[in-house]
Order: structure tokens, then sequence, then C-alpha cells
């Protein structure tokens, strides 16, 4: 059998890659795909530990529905305010954008 | 399921995910995004939690990478791929995300409880739906609420200002 570490150790690198995507990528677009790997580590070690240490009502699998749901609708959002930004400035790039600097 | 089949996915997976934020075009980047996201369905399958791997099958292929594409192919220009996608802060980032994995292993290290194998305890999908109905129905009920919010502002947003 596979030790329960294994899952969360994935879940690791899942999360560090996602975090080196979120931190590196000049396109917004990108950026959002990082998150969603972020989210996804989350739910590894959700539905793993909801495996190997046993709610009995599946409480981390439907907490791992919920993050799917939330992540949905934040990539929905992100998006829309990536063709909104796009609209005004004619870019997709995050240096090119520092509206809220002062 | 056979347990050797754990170790391609897991590293199909990060190599996946590793190519999703290292690829030079970002509509590759967004196909090698479906590929982490088919393998970490696959997971949920090793793991017994049939239902979490069709809907993540269903949402995040079916749905979220459609938008993605949607999206890339809506603001690209020509010869993008040429752009630069990644921006000047790569090797402290990359030094950063390291030493940050290295911290969570040697966590993950200290457990002891990690060598637990699998316990023959499986939740079904009756018993997930019984749930969700009954003792985490309102967070349940929430989840509508914020979807109806997220399509009115989303509406609200990309709407083409007169």
């Amino acid at each position: 059998m596979i030790p329960l570490g294994y899952f969360v150790a994935l879940s690791a690198v899942m999360f560090c890659i996602g975090i080196f995507g979120a931190l590196t990528r000049r396109n917004v677009i990108g950026v959002l795909m990082s998150i969603e790997l972020i989210l996804n580590a989350a739910n590894i070690n959700l539905v793993a530990f909801n495996t190997y240490l046993g709610t009995p009502d599946g409480l981390g699998q439907i907490f791992a529905l919920f993050v799917v749901a939330i992540a949905a609708a934040a990539s929905v959002v992100g998006l829309v305010l990536v063709i909104a930004i796009y609209r005004n400035g004619k870019s997709v790039f995050t240096d090119d954008y520092n509206l809220m600097k002062w | 399921m056979n347990e050797f089949l754990f170790y391609p996915i897991a590293l199909g997976a990060c190599i996946f995910a590793l190519l999703t934020v290292t690829s030079r075009d970002i509509f590759h980047s967004a196909v090698w995004l479906a590929m982490t996201l088919l393998s970490i369905a696959g997971v949920y399958f090793y793991l017994n939690a049939e239902f979490l791997g069709v809907i993540q099958i269903l949402v995040y292929v079916g749905g979220i990478i459609t938008l993605f594409v949607f999206a890339i192919k809506l603001t690209a220009k020509i010869g993008d791929h040429a752009v630069k996608q990644t921006n000047e802060q790569v090797v402290i980032s990359a030094i950063a995300s390291l030493v940050f994995l290295f911290i969570l292993f040697k966590v993950i290290g200290l457990n002891p409880w990690l060598e637990t194998g699998m316990p023959q305890t499986t939740i079904s999908l009756q018993q997930l739906g019984q749930s969700l109905m009954g003792p985490y129905v309102l967070p349940f009920e929430f989840i509508s609420v914020i979807l109806l919010g997220v399509m009115v502002g989303a509406i609200i947003i990309g709407k083409v200002k007169k």
C-alpha cells in the first residue's frame, strides 16, 4: 500500500510548482493557471486525508467539492477581469499594469 | 487498483505541472494544465473518490480549460509566442519555492502517522449525498449564492460600456 506521506508529498510538490508559476508568469492567464494548480494541490491533501484517516461522513471529499466549485467561480471572475483589462489597455502582461501603484 | 499505478500518475502530474508553469506558449500551457488535471483525477480514482474524479474531469477539464482557451484566444496577439513569458524574478522565485518545498518535506517527515496504509473504508456516493444534504447543507446552499453572484459580476464586468 502507498503510505499517506506520498500523497502529502505530491501535494507539496504541486503546491510549490504553483507558487513558482504564480511568481514568475508575466501573462495574467498563466498566473490564474498557477492558482488552479495550488487549489488542486490542496484538494489532493483533503481527499488523501479523508481516505486514510477516515471521517465517516466524507467531510474531506465534501470540502474538496466546495473547493472545486469556488475555484471554478474564481477562475471565471479572473478571466472576465483579464478580458476587461485587455479591452482597456491592450495587454495581458502583469508588468504593463501598475494602476494601483501610487 | 494496482498500487504501482500510483507512481506514473504522480510523476506525470508533477512533470505536467512543471511544463504548465515553464512553457513559452501560453496555449501549450493550457493543454499541459489539462493533462495535469487529468492526472489529478487519476489520483482521486486511486484514492477511491470516484465521484470527485468525475467532477474534476467534468468541471476542470471540460469547463475551466475551455474558458482558459477562450480567454487566451481572445487576448492573443500575432506573434505572441515570441514574447517572453516569465519576468525577471525567475531565479529568486525558484530558490524560494525550493526552500519552501524543502521545509514542507522536513515537516512532512516529522509525522509518524504518514506510514499508515490505506484502510478499506470507502465513502459511497449515497453517503456523500446524504451528508451533503444533511449536516453540510448550509455551505452547499451558499455555493449557489456565490455562483449567482459570480454570474452577475461576470456579466457586469465583461459588459462593453457604450
